[in-house]
């Protein structure tokens, strides 16, 4: 008996501290990320969801970094959402390819549920009063002059 | 055409239905969603990832017994563009 | 589901730094362009005793150009040599066949089955093949494939195309292929039944030859789904339909003429100072058609890194050929990016309808006959393992041994006196070796 409740005595500060850990963690994972575009009001803004397996990626990561070193000084913003389930394989994808641009993390698809992704990749382009002007989907090279021009006369519409 | 081929084209049909009922509706409760695909992208997933394997068990089996192919391909992977 | 679920656990896990337990991974091979992907392979086939061996050497280069635009070349060379059944049985005494050029003879000691005198046979065999998607939702490919050996020609042209639904969920696939072949036997085409005559000498005629060509045309229509059922899980359904028309014999391939009691090859004395059969033999005859209809499916199914492969081919045609085929791969990962996988394949097919094991001296011939073995009631089995390992640079070795056997039985109707429970099948067992080395250039 003696030995029990040595054991309990043990084990349940530990328990606690496990249930705890956990709930931290469940709450950790259940918060999706955020994308709050009103703080880029004025610009124009591309959303972008990649993932490291994802082979036209490859190509769509690169080209959002030429088109943020030509037009980021006229007010062109590009946002990456990763939705690698596993973290270390957007990391790996990063390493060959890496970006100019905030990535946002959104491994559950929390995100790309919300804004009603229908194909990878696919890019989001909001013109500079917040309303989604394009949506992009897939990655073609044929269609890169088409894409940089939509991006063009979003630029120059008013804010 | 005999009896048997003639229940095999229909059990086919019957598949093909079946699944399209489910898939092409929109129903879509067969299938992931477009960021779900890393499993199905990886390479030992595709349905050809091994395409000299095949080819050569094909010609083995074609020389020595009595059928032969069927196997075909397209569908699966990333799902990409 | 209840994949699901275990996902959001190993995600809960991997947020929150907790040691995950995530599945060793194969890199997913970037297939960056303008660059070839190549894989090539050497493969050895052999047959127990004195048959069938074959080596091999095969190559299949994919240049992947922009916007998933991918030209595959292939290439393959074989050499065979070995001796196979000429579907004339065993007798209790020995027995000598002229041999398919009719000018030598070739013996088969008592109580064996004949084989077919070796030869060495070197074939030739490219590919060349053109996959792009158009539209949204579509993809075209298009290809052909010529083959080349001392008595045989193929040409194939094949086209087809994919639309994908429900966000590339669902995939259609309809292809058609068409072939073109020629057979220029040694020897000249043999009459339809007709028997195998004396050897002569290098100006003689072989007697019982016809055209010294014949044609065989193929049309083969494969309509296909491909459904993604889960995040793992992947089932592919195919139908087939294939119709061969033309010359559909074997060229080499005989029937024993035996007692109608005994089931004994009867016998015949070649004239003398003349070399010949010491039998009646006569050349098989197939119909010049054939239709054939075939479902396929297929299951691929990941655990945790673990890839279960299982397929199922049911195949019927006009020969009454049917056939079961069941074969599954189970793939596993080990460390150090390698992986181990078995492999069993199980078939199993009824004979045609006109196999015969032998024909009866003074009954009727039927309209077609044929002793080829591949005809007859047969079961096969295959087990095999493969190894594969990828290096630094992303390239793959990999090697595979498998072994096959194969056991024939002839239906019970086609049997001739004392021949029930007294025959004697050319069942094999055979070793496969092959080693791959798949590379970027």
């Amino acid at each position: 008996m003696t030995s029990n409740r040595a054991m309990l005595n043990f084990f349940r500060p530990a328990l606690a501290g496990a249930v705890v850990a956990l709930l931290a963690c469940a709450n950790a994972v259940a918060a999706p990320p955020t994308l709050d575009l009103a703080q880029y009001r004025g610009r124009v803004v591309v959303v972008d969801f990649w993932a490291s397996w994802c082979k036209p990626c490859r190509q769509s990561l690169p080209w959002l970094n030429e088109m943020r070193a030509r037009y980021g000084e006229q007010g062109l913003v590009i946002i990456g959402v990763n939705v690698d389930a596993q973290r270390a394989d957007a990391d790996r994808f990063l390493r060959d390819v890496p970006v100019d641009f905030e990535i946002i993390y959104d491994a559950q698809g929390a995100l790309a549920q919300q804004i009603g992704l229908q194909s990878m990749p696919s890019s989001f382009v909001y013109d500079r009063d917040g309303k989604l002007a394009h949506t992009l989907q897939g990655f073609r090279e044929a269609r890169r002059a088409e894409h940089e021009s939509q991006i063009q006369t979003l630029l120059a519409g008013k804010s | 055409m005999n009896r048997k081929m003639g229940r095999l084209a229909g059990g086919f049909a019957g598949i093909v239905l079946v699944l399209a009922s489910t898939s092409l509706s929109g129903c879509s409760s067969l299938g992931v969603k477009p960021w779900e695909r890393e499993v199905l992208a990886r390479d030992d997933m595709q349905l050809d990832a091994n395409p000299l394997d095949t080819s050569l068990d094909d010609h083995i089996y074609f020389s020595k017994e009595g059928t032969s192919g069927g196997r075909g391909f397209g569908g699966g992977g990333c799902g990409c563009n | 589901m209840a994949a699901d679920k275990r996902i959001g656990g190993a995600l809960a896990a991997a947020a929150c730094g907790l040691l995950g337990t995530a599945a060793p991974r194969l890199s997913i091979a970037a297939e960056p362009e303008g660059k070839w992907d190549i894989d090539t392979a050497f493969l050895f086939y052999g047959e127990s005793d004195d048959r069938v061996k074959d080596a091999s050497l095969t190559g299949l280069a994919i240049r992947n150009y922009g916007d998933d635009r991918k030209l595959s070349l292939g290439l393959t060379v074989d050499t065979l040599t070995g001796a196979s059944p000429s579907g004339a049985i065993a007798a209790s005494r020995p027995q000598t066949f002229t041999s398919p050029s009719g000018k030598a003879t070739y013996s088969t000691p008592a109580g064996e089955i004949p084989l077919d005198s070796s030869f060495l046979d070197t074939r030739v065999a490219a590919s060349a093949g053109w996959s792009q998607p158009f539209a949204r939702w579509y993809t075209f490919n298009a290809g052909l494939d010529i083959s080349t050996e001392y008595d045989y020609q193929h040409l194939g042209l094949n086209a087809g195309v994919t639309r994908d639904f429900n966000q590339r969920n669902t995939t259609l696939s309809l292809a058609v292929a068409l072939g073109k072949d020629k057979v220029e036997p040694v020897g000249n085409v043999p009459v339809p039944f007709a028997q195998m005559t004396d050897a002569v000498d290098d100006d003689g005629d072989v007697g019982n030859r016809g055209a010294d060509s014949e044609d065989k045309d193929v049309l083969d229509v494969l309509f296909g789904v491909t459904q993604v059922l889960g995040r793992h899980t992947l089932l592919r359904v195919n139908y087939s339909y294939s119709d061969s028309s033309g010359y559909l014999t074997d060229p080499y391939k005989i029937l024993s003429v035996v007692d109608p009691v005994t089931g004994e090859p009867i016998v015949r004395t070649p004239p003398p100072g003349v070399e010949g059969p010491t039998g009646v033999y006569l050349f098989e005859h197939r119909p010049d058609s054939r239709t054939r209809q075939g479902l396929y499916t297929e299951l691929r199914h990941d655990f945790s890194g673990k890839v279960l492969q299982v397929g199922y081919r049911y195949s019927t045609d006009d020969w009454e050929v049917d056939s079961h085929t069941l074969e599954g791969r189970l793939r596993f990962p080990l460390g150090g990016n390698s992986y181990l996988e078995p492999h069993l394949r199980y078939y199993t097919q009824s004979a045609a309808s006109f196999y015969r094991y032998s024909l009866a001296d003074g009954a009727p011939l039927p309209e077609f006959a044929s002793a080829d073995a591949r005809l007859a009631d047969l079961d096969a089995y295959t087990v095999g393992i493969k190894y594969g390992r990828q290096t630094s640079g992303g390239n793959e070795w990999s090697t595979r041994l498998e072994f096959y056997h194969q056991a024939g039985k002839a239906p019970s109707e086609v049997l001739i006196g004392n021949q029930v429970g007294n025959t004697l099948m050319p069942d094999f067992d055979a070793v496969i070796l092959q080693l791959n080395y798949h590379f970027r250039l």
